[in-house]
């Protein structure tokens, strides 16, 4: 085995479906007695090693994404624990929140920082990410004046150009119109497989997963199903789901 | 926790100082006097208040003009904090929902933003004490520490409504209702220790921090005198006492914010 680069163990996600309590809710019933947990992730543990692509599949509301804002440190397990081994880490999603009053070059700079960067190296890179994201001049505009594929296309190549030791990839392999789709799954795939860069993709598409992955680990409903090389597990899920 | 909240405090002070500016320039972007309105407005407000409790009530301060913009400045700084802070979490979710950030950071950016504000409107009333040719003697440095209780304390109350603010729903309008009680306890046009007979007018003045420090800033800056120093050091204790709670507060649970938004 390899350096080891992210280790999960013993993972315990749960969460109260009853999202804020109401001071009358609470009057009224003495004590939020109809609290029901949702056990999101129930013991998951892995280890991958540095430079390794893991798929993780499972039906929808299976727990993945809970998973995946666990791993990225946005969500605390109830038990448990998630080691990145000093590595620096960033969810591939929708973009970091943006400012809707900032300009795009703006809020690049200020998701920049939010990952971690300092501002030389965002700079850096800056011209990067405009060109990658297409905006062209429309970098200078309100984020509000963005139509949704402009947003999810600067969304996109601030955390492609903007590169972490861990990547974690949530359904995002397409953004954008036709061109940019291609563009942006080139992108991912040179991402991804770049030797030091560590990668955790959920996808249902089958293949996108076979492709891309190295190892496979299948949750059921926050149960550990199988975790593998993608030529055992894979097969055996599409067994399942089918 | 202390020293992970400085080693915190130095790794996100750019990004707090960014985010400040960033919001700051939000604020005004869309308008067409832009970055005057800072400068604008309270001037206004000043005018207004002014006319209303001059002219209208009949209130009589000494140096009156400045002595209004302290109290506003210091009471909107305070006001915009708490009714900030209680949403701050869900105004955040776009950030706090994608990536880690600890959360006293977003109280942070909220400290640039409202402290900016009400340095304009410093400005403002030192530009009025000059035209109204307030002299000012050494106890104009005591408004230094003035100002570190005031930021202490808000900060201590926010990261407690920022906490509370994400569980509770109906904690917004609490707080609303709860500041309109403060507003008019805290004398923002009459001096609550003048005009309250004693004993009641020293109590209420010591017992509520705004109140104190805007009657211990206006001491300092319009009046020559020295305030109480013993109730200074014994908020300054409790400021700090409470924003160490905060901190560990919203280091314990932050993690957990996510899950209820």
């Amino acid at each position: 085995m390899g350096e080891i680069a992210l280790e999960v163990k013993d993972l315990y996600i749960t969460y109260n479906s009853m999202k804020t309590y109401s001071v009358k809710k609470n009057i009224l019933k003495l004590k939020g007695s109809d609290k029901t947990r949702i056990e999101a992730v129930k013991g998951v543990s892995f280890a991958l090693e540095k430079g390794k692509i893991l798929g993780i599949v499972g039906k929808n509301g299976s727990g993945k994404s809970t998973m995946l804002k666990s791993i990225a440190g946005i969500f605390a397990p109830d038990s448990g624990s998630v080691d990145l081994h000093g590595h620096s880490i960033s969810l591939m999603s929708i973009g970091v929140g943006f400012n809707n009053e900032l300009s795009g070059r703006e809020n690049i700079a200020l998701s920049g920082m939010l990952l971690g960067f300092s501002k030389e190296e965002i700079e850096k890179k800056t011209q990067e990410i405009i060109e990658f994201s297409e905006l062209g001049k429309f970098i200078d505009a309100p984020v509000r004046t963005y139509s949704s594929g402009m947003h999810s296309k600067l969304a996109f190549s601030i955390t492609a150009i903007l590169e972490t030791d861990i990547i974690l990839v949530d359904e995002v392999l397409s953004v954008g119109d036709a061109k940019f789709k291609k563009k942006s799954y080139a992108k991912m795939k040179e991402l991804i497989s770049d030797e030091d860069r560590t990668v955790v993709i959920v996808s249902h598409n089958m293949e996108t997963l076979r492709s891309l992955c190295d190892i496979i680990l299948w949750i059921n409903d926050g149960d550990m199903v199988m975790y593998g090389p993608k030529e055992e597990v894979l097969p055996k899920y599409e067994e399942y789901m089918s | 926790m202390l020293s992970k909240f400085i080693r915190d405090t130095k790794k996100y002070f750019k990004y707090t100082v960014e985010a400040s500016k960033a919001s700051l320039m939000a604020e005004v972007a869309n308008s067409y006097l832009n970055w005057v309105w800072w400068i604008l407005q309270p001037i206004c407000f000043t005018f207004i208040y002014a006319i209303v409790f001059g002219l209208v009530f009949n209130t009589k301060e000494e140096y009156f003009i400045p002595f209004i913009v302290i109290g506003v400045s210091m009471w909107d700084f305070f006001n915009n904090m708490m009714k900030n802070s209680v949403k701050i979490i869900r105004t955040n979710k776009s950030i706090v929902s994608k990536v880690y950030l600890p959360k006293f950071v977003l109280v942070f950016v909220r400290l640039g933003v409202n402290g900016f504000k009400m340095m304009i409107s410093f400005l403002i009333a030192v530009v009025a004490m000059i035209i109204m040719g307030v002299t000012v003697s050494w106890r104009i440095v005591l408004v230094l520490p003035i100002l570190l209780i005031l930021v202490l304390f808000n900060f201590a109350f926010s990261c407690f409504l920022m906490h509370f603010g994400v569980y509770v729903a109906d904690l917004q309008n609490i707080v609303d209702i709860v500041l309109k009680l403060v507003f008019y306890a805290t004398g923002i046009f009459y001096s609550v220790s003048r005009r309250i007979p004693a004993p009641w007018g020293k109590i209420l003045t010591y017992c509520n921090p705004m109140a104190y420090l805007i009657d211990a800033m206006r001491d300092v800056m319009l009046y020559q005198k020295l305030p109480n120093m013993w109730m200074m050091l014994i908020w300054f204790v409790i400021s700090l006492a409470l924003s160490y709670l905060g901190i560990v507060l919203v280091y314990k649970n932050e993690n957990s914010y996510v899950k209820s938004i």
